[in-house]
């Protein structure tokens, strides 16, 4: 997203714009110092100590009898300034050091980790006092050994980000495509730890000026130049004397540090959430209203029957945005309906909609769905919730992410059944390799101890559909189940689909961009555009002979041989799928 | 102790500046009535508990386990202790001691005249801070169990108070073939034995009462002495009642306990501030050779609004060195100098520096405040001078200033003796602090007065000298600090006269 | 397993030797002429060099690491220079204070923290400003107010907790958690407010996974997927920072240890380092290097339990 947009992002957030505006108001303060102060801030007159507010000096003297205003904005030159030194030092050091070596890795990677342990391990304490006594006790000296010592925090975020978006498709891609690294680092992989890195430089401010007041406090201090700290532990020392000396300091202090937090984390949500988050109107959801389309006379079948359904997001200014247009749409028991339609155009939002699980923002604004003849549209979470797994069963598109990676494959089929059906330790484990037996998994008891990511992603699939059979559901909604594998899994995966609608006289909803797999399993299909069906019929009547202009246009696709989406996606592109 | 001791508890301050306040850091105790265990709070640390390191600041560790020959008293007086009498010789080189003979050490050793002999030329040569203090001794010479005659190369009024303070500590001899377990398993005759159980060097040191104690044993059963690094944590301390005795330095930490009403406290005037002048022959700032200049300084500075302001009127004002316990002292000599811009810009020119100079002082942050660096910048400012602080860490302000002598002045605490002879011998005699050697016809024929003379010719001498010292304006103080004694509540704390630390004898339940 | 924490431990070992180098010649930098501060400043230069001499000092730097070295790979840190204590000894007696206080707000921060970025996370909304505000005031309060105003609140108003002062857990065990309630409770404000932040974001991060959806989707109960499958993904992330809070800790002590008079390791380099005594210094600077290797060992051995992805082979 562009630079642009998220500052507007940031701005439009009611925390970030107040802390962005008080920070920029910090800084012009203590920019002005100049003009702003009425006297230098060494300037004492030591009779007017501790002295109240008053004309000349605002916020009255401190115990030197020195005006506290100037003080404060000097200082804040001064603390501000080592802040900005400290970090401007760990990012020089620790950035360009984590881009290379998560990027290449090798000896670099190697030298560069066991540099950053060996800082880390350093007591923090000890060099800084130990550097002051070399260097003298200078505010500066103190910041820039700080900025080396958090150096490896930066090294260490941005190693770790950059070592795992390596590995990512679309830096292959980008790879393949000739760019060079620098380019590929610049393009791409800064784009991704730049939020990450925001968010640390915030931290890090905040720990640079807090350790200013710290070391004053331990008499470690800056000798006689104002710094915000300086004046905390003045305040602090005179604290019985004259107590609302710690206000402003404490107050400059407690504002740049909660104003740097509060930013750092609006542009963190700027930049990583995608979605508007509405706000949330968990109880006080309206429910849907009765359908109004025409088509709604078509008599409804068993298993799944939609009519009418409309989606809609809301939007941050808190209109919806609708994305799906009142659809229609029927799955009889043992029988695959194909729902076709490029990226976008709403069959995900459709599918979701039948699972009750629409992402965050989304909901069902018009029409019924019907369940074995129960309406769900608007029902309770909880009720909702007791159709999945034993009635509605859900096949997702990429089987690698959909797979917990913290738990063992058998782990994760024993979880549904033993929840489901009640079965102790035992009987589950027994259910989950059979789940694999039928899925045709070769050596279920060797699969069942493995972790996802020592599976391969065929493998992932046919575990994703053993899950979603355990508990026998009747309505099995696959979301591009096959879009991830290569052709000879897919044919694979088509045919136990087909298997089980044959054995078992399953429900399919088998939403689909590849019209391939639509001829393959296919007894129906419903073609989708723009948030609408704009045709329904058996398959060999949608593909034979088309009636819809659109439809005719994705089988042309289909013939020209050109991919009905795009070969590699950003992840975060990918975060929605519509 | 005073001043010596006073001079190695600046250093031990100036080292761990990390202090909140500045140095001389004591404590006296006191301990519950129903209590038996005294608990003080300190900021000084011993080095080591063997006797031949001890310096007079961290003498209540010493003072529980080891006996002095001398005993102090509270009002500076003299009394018997492990010597029941002294007397000098017409020339007052040789001190006749006589000792108790029913005295022994812990594993049934005799303290007798051999043993005084052993400890004392131990001390001389055991490379203490305060084995100085004995450079004046020749011989011991004993001449049996229970006399001991201390030849001295010349006469030193202050032998008496060395004797009853670091150098008159008295150790198990036979301990010193194995002189590193002193350090932590000290061996004396005092009224206590350290606890080694629930000591931990560093920072707390427990002492139980020494059944065979040879005197009167002391009000309470147990003392331990805590160390801590700062006074918030003591005052907190007090009052819980966690901490039964104390010596507070801040006045912001004085004004902390004195809002408790529970807390009792016991003022005393120790330590005075002052800028030492130690470049009275001009080699860093030529200008202050001239007397006029460090005249102007002294007038420039303005005593009563800094007193009032930083120490929150916590002392007194004063232009002389000397305390107002010693001979020397004149009342009229703490108004000598009152502030006086115009008089001091006068001088200046007169001295030919109408235009001002600039002076460069080191800065130890821990006794040179902000309040104070600000005031002092702004008062010379005010009569044309630039003065230019350099912030220095305690550890290397020591090696600057005394060792390398990089610097005309420096501003310090330092304690007031009850001696005239151990204050001038600290200040004026050619030394640490007189670190350029400054001498003049004055001082070169009072020293030895003051040393060698009668107490009359001594007395005179020490008056002629402090006004000599005032007029010349040598030094630049600014006022006597007021400490605060401060107790729980339970405990009776006796200051010691020429002493910021009360000595362990000090102590008593409150009635 | 153990093959991996060898190396570990043997990596770790070389880098106690090279920073013990680092740190000997970082300290003998400032050529801080211990023994003029032992004898006071009015000692004389012959007096002050037996004493260096005594201490060793007069050797170069290299011989002098040498020395130190050599000894204590044989386990004798020798003597404090100020103040004569066995360094060994000394370093024991303070770390258990300062031990007390990390464990203890490990503990609070990992019990709050989780509590709170977890309810943060998964019902946003109201809760989630609340933990964000708390976290941002916890994260700006200065350290030292806060402290000062629970000692004079709970220990020296309400009497609930003393002042200062440590009672070792073997000595009393009520005794000791009386003693570093407050302590803890100071520092952990700041942790707390920051690993809450932590683990709120995680929870969000995992939250989104698509594998939540099909669990989900799966019919199981939101509270065991937040509490099984979210937690385990979201706590790897917050556990790092969890390390690096507590190896943090080691210079936060410093502050609260000596407002609370407690006799630990933070105080203790301070002190010692100011006064430039090496021997103890050197002792603190091991301790804590080990200190370090230690946790980030153990940080990645549960990171690896927690996240199968990240185990070693």
């Amino acid at each position: 997203m562009s630079t642009g947009r998220t500052l507007r992002r940031v701005l439009r957030n009611p925390l970030g714009g107040l802390s962005a505006a008080l920070l920029l108001l910090i800084v012009a303060a203590v920019l002005l110092a100049p003009v702003i102060a009425s006297q230098d801030p060494g300037a004492s007159s030591l009779s007017e100590a501790f002295a109240g507010p008053s004309g000349d000096h605002p916020l009255g003297m401190d115990s030197a009898g020195r005006d506290i205003l100037a003080r404060i904005l000097y200082g804040g030159r001064t603390t501000l300034g080592g802040a900005l030194l400290a970090l401007a030092i760990a990012l020089a050091l620790g950035v360009p050091t984590g881009l290379v070596a998560g990027y290449r890795g090798g000896r670099f990677d190697s030298a560069a980790n066991w540099t950053v342990n060996l800082v880390m391990a350093l007591p923090a304490m000890v060099v800084l006092l130990a550097s002051r006594a070399i260097l003298g006790p200078d505010v500066h000296v103190l910041m820039i050994v700080l900025g080396v010592l958090v150096a490896p925090s930066f090294f260490r975020l941005v190693r770790g980000i950059v070592a795992n978006v390596r590995g990512e498709l679309y830096v292959d891609a980008a790879k393949v495509s000739g760019l060079s690294d620098t380019r590929i680092i610049a393009r791409h992989v800064l784009t991704v730890v730049r939020g990450p890195i925001i968010i640390q430089v915030a931290l890090v401010a905040g720990i640079a000026i807090a350790l200013q007041a710290g070391l004053e406090f331990l008499g470690v201090g800056s000798g006689s130049t104002a710094t915000w700290g300086a004046m905390l532990n003045e305040a602090f020392q005179n604290i019985q004397r004259a107590p609302r000396l710690i206000l402003w300091p404490g107050l400059a202090l407690g504002l740049t540090n909660c104003a740097l937090v509060l930013l750092a984390g609006a542009v963190r949500d700027a930049l990583e959430d995608q979605t508007p988050r509405p706000a949330r109107r968990r109880r006080a959801r309206p429910a849907p209203e009765p359908a109004e389309s025409a088509d709604s006379a078509a008599p409804r079948a068993a298993l799944l029957s939609v009519r009418g359904l409309t989606v809609a997001y809301a939007r941050p200014d808190g209109t919806d945005k609708e994305v799906v247009h009142g659809v229609d749409l029927d799955v009889r028991p043992g029988e695959i309906l194909g729902l076709v339609g490029e990226s976008g155009s709403g069959k995900t939002q459709t599918a979701f909609s039948v699972l009750g699980l629409l992402p965050e923002g989304g909901r069902v604004t018009r029409g019924s769905i019907t369940v074995n003849g129960r309406e769900t549209a608007g029902l309770r979470e909880r009720d909702h919730r007791a159709l999945r797994g034993r009635t509605l069963a859900y096949v997702p598109q990429e089987p690698m992410s959909n797979l917990d990676p913290a738990f063992t494959i058998g782990s994760q089929l024993m979880e549904p059944v033993r929840h489901h059906l009640g079965l102790g330790r035992k009987e589950a484990a027994d259910k989950a390799r059979e789940l694999l037996h039928l899925v045709e998994i070769p050596d279920p008891d060797r699969t069942l101890r493995l972790y996802p990511h020592e599976i391969s992603g065929g493998m992932a699939q046919r575990v994703l559909i053993a899950g979603a059979m355990s508990c026998d559901p009747e309505l099995l909604i696959a979301d591009e189940p096959t879009t991830a594998l290569d052709v000879r899994v897919q044919a694979e995966v088509l045919d136990l689909l087909r298997r089980l609608r044959d054995e078992r006289g399953l429900g399919v909803l088998l939403v689909t961009h590849n019209l391939g797999v639509v001829a393959d399993v296919c007894d129906r299909v419903a073609v989708m555009n723009a948030g609408r069906i704009v045709e329904t019929g058996t398959t060999e009547q949608i593909l034979g002979s088309p009636r819809d202009p659109y439809t005719r246009t994705l089988l042309a696709a289909v013939l020209d041989d050109a991919p009905a989406r795009a070969p590699w996606q950003p992840r975060e592109a990918r975060t929605v799928t519509a | 102790m005073s001043r010596t001791a006073r001079t190695a508890s600046v250093a031990a301050c100036v080292a761990a500046s990390l202090a909140l306040a500045g140095c001389a850091g004591e404590s006296g105790g006191a301990a519950g009535t129903g209590s038996s265990t005294l608990n003080i709070a300190t900021m000084t640390l011993p080095q080591s508990l063997d006797p031949a390191v001890a310096t007079g600041s961290a003498l209540p560790y010493f003072q529980a386990v080891y006996d002095t020959l001398i005993k102090r008293e509270p009002d500076g007086t003299f009394s018997p202790m492990l010597a029941t009498e002294w007397t000098y010789d017409k020339t007052r080189t040789h001190l006749a001691l006589t000792l108790r003979k029913d005295v022994k050490f812990a594993d049934g050793t005799a303290f007798d005249g051999a043993a005084v002999k052993a400890n004392m030329e131990r001390f001389q040569k055991g490379g203490g801070a305060s084995a100085k203090w004995l450079a004046d001794l020749k011989a011991v010479d004993v001449t049996d169990a229970t006399h001991v005659t201390l030849e001295l190369a010349q006469p030193n009024p202050a032998m008496e108070f060395y004797l009853s303070d670091a150098p008159g500590l008295m150790a198990n001899p036979k301990r010193f073939a194995k002189a590193d377990s002193l350090k932590t398993t000290p061996d004396g005759t005092g009224p206590y034995r350290l606890d080694k159980t629930r000591t931990t060097v560093g920072t707390k040191w427990s002492y139980a009462r020494n059944p065979d104690y040879w005197g009167k044993e002391l009000p309470y059963k147990n003392i331990t002495i805590s160390f801590f690094d700062n006074e918030t944590a003591i005052t907190n301390g007090l009052k819980t009642g966690q901490i039964n005795a104390a010596l507070l330095q801040t006045s912001d930490q004085q004004i902390a306990v004195e809002s408790d009403p529970k807390v009792k406290t016991e003022k005393q005037e120790f330590d005075f501030q002052g800028l030492l002048l130690f470049d009275r022959d001009g080699r860093i700032t030529p200008a202050l050779r001239d007397p006029r200049v460090r005249q102007a300084l002294n007038y420039a500075v303005d005593r009563d609004t800094m007193l009032d302001r930083i120490r929150q009127n916590r002392g007194r004002t004063t232009s002389q060195v000397f305390g107002p316990e010693t001979q020397a002292y004149d009342k009229k000599l703490d108004t000598y100098y009152a502030h006086d811009p115009a008089k001091a810009k006068s001088l200046l020119k007169q001295a030919g520096y109408a235009k001002g100079f600039t002076l460069k002082l080191p800065r130890i942050t821990a006794i040179v405040n902000d309040a104070l660096a600000a005031s002092l910048q702004s008062d010379f400012k005010a009569i044309g001078v630039k003065l230019v602080w350099d912030t220095l860490d305690g550890a290397s302000a020591v090696q600057k200033v005394f060792k390398d002598r990089q610097y005309s002045g420096m501003v310090m605490n330092m304690g007031q003796s009850t001696s005239d002879w151990a204050a001038a011998d600290e200040l004026v005699t050619p030394g640490a602090f007189n670190m350029f050697g400054t001498t003049d016809k004055v001082t070169r024929k009072l020293l030895p007065a003051l040393k060698a003379g009668n107490e009359a010719e001594a007395k005179s001498a020490a008056r002629e000298l402090n006004h000599h010292l005032v007029e010349d304006a040598w030094f630049l103080p600014f006022y006597r600090m007021s400490y605060l004694h401060v107790s729980d509540g339970t405990v009776k704390i006796s200051p010691q006269s020429g002493m910021a630390v009360p000595s362990i004898y000090n102590y008593a339940p409150a009635k | 397993m153990l093959n991996f924490i060898a190396r570990r431990i043997a990596a770790g070992a070389v880098l106690l030797v090279v920073i013990s180098f680092l740190s000997y010649l970082l300290l003998s930098v400032p050529h801080i002429d211990v023994g003029r501060q032992l004898l006071g400043e009015s000692a004389s230069q012959s007096a002050i060099d037996a004493k260096n001499a005594s201490l060793g000092l007069d050797e170069p730097v290299l011989r002098q690491y040498a020395n130190w070295f050599a000894h204590a790979v044989r386990g004798d840190l020798g003597t404090s220079w100020f103040t004569s204590e066995d360094v060994g000894q000394a370093v024991g007696n303070r770390l258990p204070v300062t031990a007390s206080l990390m464990l203890g707000v490990t503990a609070v921060t990992t019990v709050l923290a989780f509590l709170l970025g977890v309810w943060a996370g998964v019902r946003r909304g109201a809760a989630d400003r609340f933990v964000q505000v708390l976290g941002v005031v916890g994260y700006a309060l200065p350290g030292f107010l806060l402290t000062l105003v629970l000692v004079l609140v709970f220990a020296v108003r309400l009497r609930w907790f003393p002042a200062i002062g440590y009672t070792g857990f073997t000595d009393s065990p009520s005794g000791w958690l009386s003693t570093i309630t407050l302590p803890v409770l100071s520092l952990s404000v700041a942790s707390v407010a920051g690993v809450s932040q932590q683990v709120r974001g995680a929870v969000i991060d995992a939250l989104r996974q698509d594998y939540v959806r099909t669990l989900r989707a799966r019919g199981l109960p939101a509270s065991r997927i937040v509490f099984k499958h979210v937690l385990r993904n979201a706590s790897a992330p917050a556990l790092s920072v969890l390390g690096m809070q507590f190896v943090g800790l080691l210079g936060g002590a410093v502050l609260v240890e000596q407002i609370f008079g407690l006799p630990g390791i933070g105080s203790m380099t301070v002190t010692y380092t100011a006064r430039g005594d090496i021997p103890v210094i050197m002792a603190l600077v091991m301790l804590t290097v080990v200190g370090v290797v230690l946790i980030n060992l153990l940080v990645d051995i549960l990171i690896g339990w927690l996240n199968p992805k990240a185990r070693v082979a």
